[in-house]
């Protein structure tokens, strides 16, 4: 046999590899900027209620393109911890008189215990099976809440307190939603920081095939159980603030309606997409609640819509960006060399 | 004793519905691997739509009960022309894989839904009853004529389904389909005539079975996604493949939540039931019968 002398790496070399991702870091601050420039420009308005909420439901939607999109996990749970995030923070300052960050960050604790408990049971489940599982956990925590009276029945727990009180009720909303989104930019820059690292190379490989995943050492259950648990701490986060912005958590957030919101903000504007994903709920969340025509058609339209993406591009709207800048590039490269 | 009869009548009432959306789901399964989420939507637009054929329209309840299923056999015809058949017919079309399973037929569900909301409103419809009469007596319980139509109806369906996939040639070719459709393309079997073919069967007994229940409970153009989620969970117990032992799995649901109601507590029989099932999903998931084939 040769000896093969391998070249020890240079000091450079090595610092370059080990050198930060500067992606995740640059979304968090790009988005906590523009989304609280946004925001401020908006004033206490109706529509930055509107944004507030939909940047609540982005925060969800963030951890289910990790979940959904990248390691095609298909849990229905999502609706389920944001009940667990409004709800939680909702009891917690109402009856325990926990100021909001005390009660967000006991929701986080509380959500990432309770996911790790279920997770470690539903994602022993496989494909079909944990769909399953998932799709009853909404049923009967819905039907517990609308008949619990601790939790409020079907009136929910009123006067949950916005993030940042203010003043007035406008400055409220501002700085409240500028908190939101301040999460939200934690959100994504910890997401973009999973999925561009070797873990999120596995849990791609997982997505596309199990056995090949296996057979290169992943660990399914460990990798499953982690994205069960970061999706569902996200969406507590996500449940927070959206009963942190309207000041009030139902049981509308844990029945199927909810789920069925959150899919379709996830695949219209395309499941494997970051940025898709938090346009798509700002923007859904804006027409179902400020369009007569739209809220009203919402199902037809949603539905329609739903069907034409699976059909013409399955990676939804951000699919269809990409493959058209694709096809864009090598024109323009060949253009170049000549 | 008698209070325990008419639990179990109510019971095996409800779990015959949940029994029949459950076969419904898993004979389509079996054929060409995907979930049907619209079913309950079908069975919706069978109640309402003939509620509104009688009450608005003045036509007789047979005929209603005839247009409307021809109007239900052409919405998945259409459905199945315009996207089940471009997503799976045409190499390299539309989303497969989990994706498929689940998100046709929910887009479905949805216009479905949003177009009956649209026509309808949001009120609540129930067709004339069939066999129309007070509660029978029998063996000192009671149980409403329109439970026994749905309890028959769900036997003999879920039968009939059960028979035609075990012993007919083209309920074995159907079968076939689902279990490789290029292996049965090979043998000659047209895999897209058994899923169209069956997906309208499904989508027409559903339908019925809406009409033949709505006297009881009344549907609004929301029931379908809860009906068919029971549905879901009634064919998972029955590996999603086999019709005769969803009717099985949803009967025992049906009673499973009435004893519940009768002797722990009428609020919570539902949270109890659903807890229990997912209890036996997680801590036994061999009995859905999944474990060797991940989706």
């Amino acid at each position: 046999m040769t000896d093969v002398t391998v070249p020890a790496a240079s000091p450079t070399a090595v610092s370059r590899a080990r050198r930060r991702d500067p992606v995740p870091l640059s979304a968090t601050i790009g988005i906590i900027i523009a989304g609280s420039a946004i925001l401020a420009a908006m004033g206490g308005s109706y529509a930055a209620l509107i944004v507030t909420t939909g940047v609540g439901y982005a925060i969800v939607t963030v951890g289910m393109v990790l979940q959904l999109g990248y390691s095609r996990q298909l849990a229905f749970s999502q609706s389920v911890f944001m009940g667990v995030g409004g709800y939680g923070t909702g009891i917690l300052e109402t009856r325990y008189g926990l100021n909001s960050a005390e009660s967000l960050l006991a929701v986080i604790a509380a959500a990432a215990v309770i996911s790790f408990l279920v997770g470690a049971v539903v994602t022993r489940a496989p494909g079909l099976a944990l769909a399953l599982a998932t799709l009853l956990l909404p049923l009967f925590l819905y039907q517990l809440a609308t008949f619990s009276t601790y939790l409020g029945s079907f009136s929910g727990v009123d006067g949950v307190l916005p993030f940042w009180n203010g003043p007035t009720y406008e400055s409220a909303l501002v700085r409240s939603g500028i908190v939101t989104v301040v999460l939200l930019g934690l959100a994504t820059g910890l997401v973009l920081r999973v999925i561009r690292s070797g873990v999120g190379l596995q849990l791609m490989a997982l997505g596309e095939d199990e056995r090949l995943a296996e057979s290169i050492g992943v660990s399914l259950r460990q990798r499953r159980l982690e994205v069960f648990v970061l999706g569902s701490v996200l969406a507590a986060v996500g449940g927070a603030a959206l009963a942190s912005a309207q000041n009030i958590v139902t049981p509308d957030v844990l029945n199927e309606s909810a789920q069925i919101t959150l899919l379709i903000m996830v695949f219209v504007p395309g499941r494997k997409s970051i940025a898709g994903a938090i346009v798509g709920a700002i923007v859904i969340e804006y027409l179902s609640t400020s369009t007569a025509f739209i809220s009203t058609n919402l199902d037809i339209i949603e539905g329609a819509v739903l069907l034409l993406i699976l059909l013409v591009e399955p990676d939804g709207v951000a699919g269809a960006v990409t493959r058209l800048m694709q096809a864009r590039t090598p024109a323009l490269k060949t253009g170049g060399n000549r | 004793m008698s209070n325990f009869l008419n639990l179990l009548a109510a019971g095996l009432t409800s779990g015959a519905i949940y029994g029949i959306f459950g076969a419904c789901l898993a004979v389509w399964f079996r054929v060409c691997n995907v979930l049907n989420l619209a079913v309950g939507d079908f069975a919706m637009i069978g109640a309402i739509g003939t509620a509104v054929l009688v009450q608005s329209s003045g036509l007789p309840f047979g005929a209603a009960i005839v247009v409307d299923l021809v109007a239900v056999a052409l919405i998945a015809w259409l459905f199945d022309r315009l996207v089940l058949h471009f997503a799976f017919d045409r190499s390299g079309g539309g989303a497969h894989g989990v994706v498929g399973v689940f998100f046709y037929t929910f887009g479905l569900s949805l216009v479905l839904e949003g177009a009956v909301r649209a026509l309808f409103g949001t009120d609540v419809h129930g067709a004339p009853a069939i066999w129309s009469g007070p509660a029978l007596a029998i063996a000192g319980f009671h149980v409403q004529r329109a439970g026994i139509l749905v309890i028959a109806l769900a036997v003999v369906s879920g039968l009939a389904l059960w028979a035609y996939l075990r012993f007919t040639v083209s309920g074995r070719a159907a079968s076939a389909a689902g279990e490789s459709t290029l292996g049965s393309r090979i043998v000659g079997i047209d895999s897209a005539l058994f899923r169209r073919r069956i997906f309208i069967m499904t989508a027409v007994l559903a339908a019925l079975f809406g009409i033949v229940e709505s006297p009881m409970s009344g549907f609004t153009y929301s029931s379908g996604p809860t009906i068919s989620l029971i549905g879901v969970v009634a064919a998972g117990f029955a590996a999603f493949r086999k019709p005769g032992r969803a009717v099985a799995a949803g009967l025992a649901m049906g009673v499973a939540e009435a004893m519940l109601g009768g002797y722990v507590s009428t609020s919570y029989n539902d949270v109890l039931l659903y807890a229990i099932l997912f209890g036996i999903i997680i801590l036994r998931p061999e009995v859905l019968g999944l474990r060797t084939r991940p989706a």
